[in-house]
């Protein structure tokens, strides 16, 4: 009796292949899936049953095209059921009614077999069910929809189904044996039932051991040693270190590895994942908190929802809870580093400082245990924190990398240490120190406030160059700069510019407001009323530099003016501040008085000559 | 500082730009980048940096910085249009103005202003009306001009989509907002199940969907969704301070379902963005949001708390323990200040319903245990 499918099969084949599969290969998964899930239902029927599951590639002597075998004991399918799976098919042309149908036993049987027309024109399913009459049923599918259900001339002996595959012409590549071998290991070689396979008048066990994790050990170094040659033949890296993960929650087992390198904080780490032994994805991410991406890792999951595209565990409460264990496996590795091996928790911070950062701020304890020993750029180079409080009893930190720059080679000159907060984390690392060890002075450093740290001129210093900051006031009052005088190092440091928190983006906006049309002037002007601060930028005058001193002693006020016009605008360059158009104008007219200055007083020594 | 040494800075600016996350970090750089190219007089360069600064500012949540990067290309561009043609600008422009209302202290008159000037350029580049009815849509909803925004919202989502239109996913998820106003919640969920489902997607979407629909899942019942949404949802949003107000979302959902301790650990963490948010109107989301978290910690009976909140929070307190009154208090001034500013500027309510809605939300309080994600 020919039946003929109530859908378009081809196009059902069609949506399988592009969108629900990456490669024509993932037929053997859906095969060695059905097989499990049969085995699996056998199993609740007879609890003593073991399972195997047994693949065949024969190969014609003639040339012809060569077929594939594969058969399981499992629970089999009654006619009814046979029939049954062709209708929940039929009712799902669409991708997500078909994801809806693996979470039954038919349905993902049928999707299953769907898959094989990615490879073959026509499939033979011979099966005898466990539950049924003894009979056994033959259905034999061809990729255009027409389908022979009947019972078999050839019963089986003992329940279960074999299903067999003829390769369609241009996908022979799928029916070699290295490539079945290669298929089935991959995917099925953490099933816990044999799979043996046939090919080349050879038989082989492909799944023979459980995967490392499950396996005993003689020793703790022996069983090290060979999770980490499983993680190389896994991942193809030298790991430096391995980290057994487990979790109640989803039932998850596995290894994690660390990476030999730093990676970018923003690069997810992808890890091969397997659902109760079937390998699902090589590239899920969603598996380990954000923090943890220095390793990658194998697990085996046993009660996770995978995704619609099977690349990744669906997001539930179950995954947040095992997500949750499987970061206290991390967590308490990291522990056991910190209280038993600190010198290679320190190479691990070496690497993968980040991880560890970001860590220690979420969790209170764990910040106590490693802040110290965590690394930070200082103006005096990097440091561990611990040698870093050693020499400064209060902690001075800066948040952007702008004022960094402006206090860093003045502040080291003066051997003080502050911290460069711009790094991801390194900020809020600081700001949490109080909270977790009261006994800590921690300080906001602003770059403004740096001179008032440097030595005051003496009364009779002051009184020397009180024409200068009068002058200075004076000439740099329009640009809204305060000016100081102080005493600091390094002496060829003329002026220090000190900028107020973000006072680059003011003059930013400021120019772009110069720059940009009357609307977005308009518009700009709005921004720029908002919430102005009190505090402005300073210039600070360095009176151990020979220029200021001479500066001091100049007699004509035009030519003072001029040349402290010239060294706020030096300042700022070198401070990597833009000029405001006031600024410019200011540089232009100052370049042409001292080449006037200049010839002056060329003019003037020509004089004495003559 | 030699020509060769200055181009590498920049380079290596740039660089470091491109491998740092969306975030204040990589903005910096690409303003240092901007600021070298300018001492050094090269506009070329300097306007090119700061179209990767506008979209690095505007996707990393400092719409201010991408604002003034926009306005200096946009000074350029008018005065020199053979170098620098319109048309590359228009995109990031649409992103421009479509945030100008976040700052109460823009008039209407300029948004008004600059919206048409929009219109007027994306007309010169032959674009179609879709994308300025959007705009103009989301300017009148979040000013509080309901009639108006109902009568662009029907025009936009009828305009055919052209080569300067949001993509798909991102159209989709602003036609979730007119619903969501509406209170068809229902309407939402099954507009919204092509976002959920991954089927669109883009840098912004899911991570903005996911938020919205916590309210219309938590209002039809059917918590269990609800709660996924948040744990997927929120692990997309915790990094990137351009969703402060779906982090606000996030608050207002776990206040509404009892996990008021979860709650708060969420507001410490999130606190810092909202104190120097350069968007006004994300920093009132998110504050109303907290205001409404303390007041259902204060109901189930705490009084302190041991909170991690930043620094630059003005009752800061360095031994970290806070008076959930005293904060109560900040909060509803902070929020009935912004509210009243926007109020103003806008000539309508939104801001004090907005914050109305919030107070009532209280008899709507559903506990639904939700573990925390860490």
């Amino acid at each position: 009796m020919g039946h003929r499918f109530q859908v378009n099969l081809r196009g059902i084949i069609d949506l399988l292949s592009h969108h629900l599969y990456s490669s024509p290969g993932v037929f053997v998964r859906e095969l060695l899936q059905n097989a499990t899930d049969a085995i699996r239902a056998r199993r609740h029927l007879e609890p003593d049953h073991q399972g195997e599951i047994r693949v065949e590639l024969i190969e014609k002597q003639d040339g012809g095209l060569p077929t594939l075998f594969f058969s399981d004991d499992g629970v089999g399918l009654t006619e009814e059921e046979l029939h049954r799976f062709l209708a929940t098919i039929g009712e799902s042309s669409k991708r997500e009614a078909l994801e809806a149908r693996r979470n039954d036993f038919i349905g993902q049987f049928g999707i299953g077999l769907l898959s094989c027309f990615m490879v073959c024109d026509e499939l033979l399913v011979v099966t005898r069910s466990a539950r049924g009459d003894g009979r056994t049923v033959e259905w034999r599918g061809r990729h255009d929809g027409t389908y022979t259900a009947r019972t078999s001339e050839h019963p089986l002996e003992r329940p279960g189904t074999q299903v067999f595959l003829v390769a369609r012409p241009a996908a022979a590549e799928y029916f070699t044996p290295e490539r079945v071998r290669q298929l089935a290991s991959h995917y099925g070689g953490l099933l816990p039932f044999p799979i043996h396979l046939t090919a080349a008048g050879h038989t082989e066990h492909l799944n023979p051991t459980p995967p490392p994790w499950r396996q005993e050990y003689a020793s703790a170094s022996e069983r090290r040693a060979a999770l980490l040659a499983y993680g190389r033949e896994v991942f193809d890296t030298e790991f430096v270190d391995c980290i057994p993960l487990h979790s109640e929650a989803g039932g998850v087992e596995g290894v994690a590895f660390v990476l030999p390198f730093s990676p970018h904080f923003h690069t997810k780490q992808k890890h091969r994942v397997y659902l109760k032994g079937m390998l699902l994805s090589e590239s899920a991410e969603n598996l380990l908190p954000d923090w943890a991406f220095f390793v990658r890792c194998v697990v085996d999951a046993q009660g996770l929802r995978p995704t619609a595209s099977r690349e990744a565990f669906y997001e539930d409460a179950t995954l947040a809870r095992a997500r949750e264990s499987l970061g206290q496996s991390l967590r308490q590795y990291l522990v056991e580093l910190a209280t038993e091996e600190p010198r290679a928790l320190q190479r691990l911070i070496a690497l993968h400082g980040l991880s560890v950062k970001a860590l220690a701020l979420d969790d209170d304890d764990f910040f106590r245990l490693v802040i110290h020993w965590l690394p930070f750029e200082t103006t005096l180079g990097m440091m561990t924190l611990e040698s870093y409080r050693q020499s400064f009893p209060t902690v001075y930190y800066v948040t952007t990398l702008d004022a960094f720059r402006q206090v860093a080679r003045v502040a080291a000159a003066q051997g003080l240490g502050i911290i460069n907060g711009a790094y991801t984390h390194d900020t809020a690392l600081l700001e949490k120190l109080p909270r977790v060890l009261p006994d800590a002075q921690v300080e906001l450093f602003s770059p403004s406030r740096l001179a008032q740290r440097f030595e005051e001129p003496t009364a009779e210093e002051l009184e020397a160059v009180e024409r200068l900051l009068h002058v200075a006031r004076a000439a740099l009052e329009p640009f809204g700069c305060e000016v100081s005088l102080k005493k600091f190092l390094p002496a060829e440091v003329p002026t220090l510019y000190g900028d107020v928190d973000d006072g680059a983006f003011r003059r930013d906006l400021e120019r772009a407001r110069q720059e940009s049309d009357a609307l977005y002037a308009a518009v700009l002007e709005g921004a720029l009323t908002e919430e102005r601060e009190e505090e402005r930028p300073q210039l600070c005058f360095n009176l151990l530099n020979p220029v200021v001193c001479r500066l001091a002693r100049v007699r004509s006020s035009e030519q003072l003016k001029l040349s402290v016009e010239m060294l706020y605008v030096q300042a700022l360059l070198l401070g990597h501040r833009p000029l405001r158009a006031q600024e410019l104008a200011l540089l232009n007219r100052g370049l042409l008085g001292l080449i006037a200055a200049g010839l002056d007083e060329d003019d003037a020594g020509t004089g004495e000559v003559h | 500082m030699t020509d060769r040494d200055w181009r590498e800075q920049v380079q290596a600016l740039l660089g470091r730009a491109t491998k740092l996350e969306a975030g204040e970090a990589k903005v910096m750089a690409l303003e240092e980048a901007a600021r070298l190219a300018d001492i050094h007089g090269d506009t070329g360069m300097a306007f090119e940096v700061r179209g990767a600064l506008i979209e690095a500012a505007t996707f990393g949540g400092f719409p201010d910085r991408a604002l003034v990067a926009f306005a200096w290309c946009r000074g350029q561009q008018q005065k020199n249009p053979q170098r620098f043609p319109e048309e590359p600008l228009l995109w990031k422009q649409k992103w421009v103005v479509g945030r100008l209302d976040e700052f109460p202290h823009v008039s209407r008159k300029q948004i008004e202003a600059a919206l048409d000037d929009a219109e007027q350029c994306f007309a010169r580049a032959g674009a179609g009306q879709r994308a300025m009815l959007k705009l103009r849509y989301q300017t009148a909803r979040d000013m509080g001009d309901t009639a108006l925004a109902e009568s662009f919202w029907a025009r936009w989502v009828e305009a055919p989509r052209d080569h300067l239109t949001d993509c798909r996913a991102c159209d989709l998820d602003d036609e979730l907002d007119h619903h969501i106003d509406r209170g068809e919640y229902a309407v939402v969920l099954e507009k919204a199940r092509p976002l959920l489902e991954g089927r669109y997607g883009c840098a912004e979407v899911p991570h903005l969907t996911l938020g919205s629909v916590l309210y219309p899942l938590f209002k039809q019942g059917r918590l269990e969704e609800a709660r996924n949404a948040h744990l997927h949802g929120y692990a997309l949003v915790r990094r990137n301070q351009e969703f402060l107000a779906t982090v606000g979302e996030h608050l207002e959902f776990l206040a509404l379902t009892g996990n008021v301790e979860h709650g708060l650990r969420l507001f410490a963490r999130h606190l810092g963005w909202a104190l120097g948010h350069p968007s006004h109107r994300d920093r009132f989301t998110f504050l109303a949001a907290a205001l409404f978290l303390v007041e259902q910690a204060l109901d189930a009976g705490r009084e302190r708390e041991e909170l991690a909140l930043p620094r630059a929070f003005p009752l800061y307190a360095p031994e970290g323990t806070y008076s959930l009154r005293a904060l109560r208090d900040w909060l509803a001034a902070q929020a009935e200040g912004l509210a009243a500013k926007f109020d103003a500027r806008n000539g309508t309510t939104r801001f004090k319903e907005l914050l109305f809605r919030t107070r009532r939300m209280r008899e709507e309080v559903h506990p639904f245990p939700i573990p925390f994600p860490g």
